[in-house]
């Protein structure tokens, strides 16, 4: 398969109202089917959060990661996403959620290392056109000099390849180490996480709102790749609805590592 | 018991494991890495299952390594990562 460039795809941008944790999970898993099978064009979601939520990696330990007590004091939904990775500490408006949806053919022949990083260029141009400097720091994180900005997290699956990300706009740290629990292997890497109140690298490096963020982001990827605005099917809603029901929701699918 | 490992240039490998009679019992590989397919988590997990708790590091990796298919791919994460996470869960000094 030969590799195609974004170009030579007619991308569509979803940018909806907001979604339950259980709904944006079930997106993912059904968007990524449908663009592999060919019925969606390749797609930029941008998600928006209805409620709280912490969502785990596909390989994380429940009980290691989360406080479920905590968890629950914080009125905060506990799910699993289909991609590995890290825990990401949700409160609508707190941080930026995209995902993309492409053809394999995009990051034919890539490693992991360069497809990660050639998902995001556009995210750095966007960042530089905010006045943040920032750099990927593989294996899957976009970093800049106020700290840590974004992790992604890549699925590889009948033919289509779903590239997500998680940036910080404006996070309580506090809220977030009273839930996850940050091992201590992994505290020798983020070490000033637990001594800062908030993670803002996004609103401290920008001092603009967060929807202006999304703004910029969105128009520069439409600049670079071209963009169409789109919606989501009848038919990919209701199939959304039900996996949300039969999987995502589960005490079975959530502790599936537990 | 629990063994953390982070890979050099990787990502966090974590084993929690008990011992019955000699050999390794309830393997739970888990972390924040990427390993598709995701079944390979289960192939990783029942490997382990049963064997000597005294193998040695590169006999853990080889047990590892001969579970997963061609298909398999590993980012952040490796055979030999799982080894050590294995000999920390164990109480083992792991010399790098």
């Amino acid at each position: 398969m030969s590799r195609t460039d974004w170009r030579d795809h007619d991308w569509q941008l979803i940018h909806i109202g907001a979604q339950p944790p259980t709904l944006h999970m079930a997106l993912d898993d059904v968007l990524t089917g449908e663009v592999g099978a060919g019925r969606r064009k390749p797609t930029l979601r941008i998600w928006e959060w209805a409620s709280s939520a912490v969502v785990i990696g596909r390989f994380q330990s429940l009980r290691n990661e989360v406080d479920t007590e905590a968890a629950q004091r914080h009125q905060i939904e506990v799910v699993r996403r289909i991609s590995g990775g890290g825990a990401m500490f949700i409160e609508p408006g707190n941080t930026i959620t995209y995902s993309i949806y492409a053809p394999q053919s995009l990051i034919t022949d890539m490693s992991f290392r360069a497809a990660y990083a050639f998902m995001d260029e556009w995210v750095l141009t966007a960042l530089e056109e905010l006045g943040i400097k920032a750099w990927y720091q593989p294996l899957n994180d976009i970093t800049s000099a106020g700290g840590k900005i974004a992790g992604a997290a890549q699925v590889h699956r009948a033919g289509a390849v779903l590239h997500h990300v998680t940036m910080a706009y404006d996070i309580d740290a506090a809220k977030m180490v009273d839930v996850l629990r940050i091992g201590r292997e992994k505290l020798s890497d983020k070490g000033t996480l637990s001594a800062a109140k908030r993670v803002d690298p996004l609103r401290s490096q920008t001092g603009l709102p967060r929807a202006a963020v999304i703004e910029c982001m969105i128009a520069t990827f439409r600049r670079l790749h071209g963009l169409h605005n789109d919606f989501l099917r009848p038919q990919e809603v209701a199939d959304a609805r039900a996996l949300a029901t039969s999987k995502f929701s589960t005490a079975a699918w959530t502790g599936d590592v537990p | 018991m629990h063994g953390e490992y982070k890979m050099p240039g990787g990502k966090l490998v974590v084993i929690d494991l008990d011992v019955h009679a000699g050999q390794l019992a309830n393997v739970q590989l888990s972390g924040d890495f990427f390993l598709e397919p995701d079944s390979a988590l289960i192939a990783i997990n029942a490997a382990l299952e049963g064997r000597p708790a005294d193998l040695t590091r590169s006999a853990l990796t080889e047990v590892i390594s001969a579970a997963l298919t061609a298909e398999t791919k590993m980012y952040g994460i490796s055979p030999d990562a799982v080894a050590v996470a294995v000999e920390r869960a164990l109480g083992r000094e792991h010399e790098a």
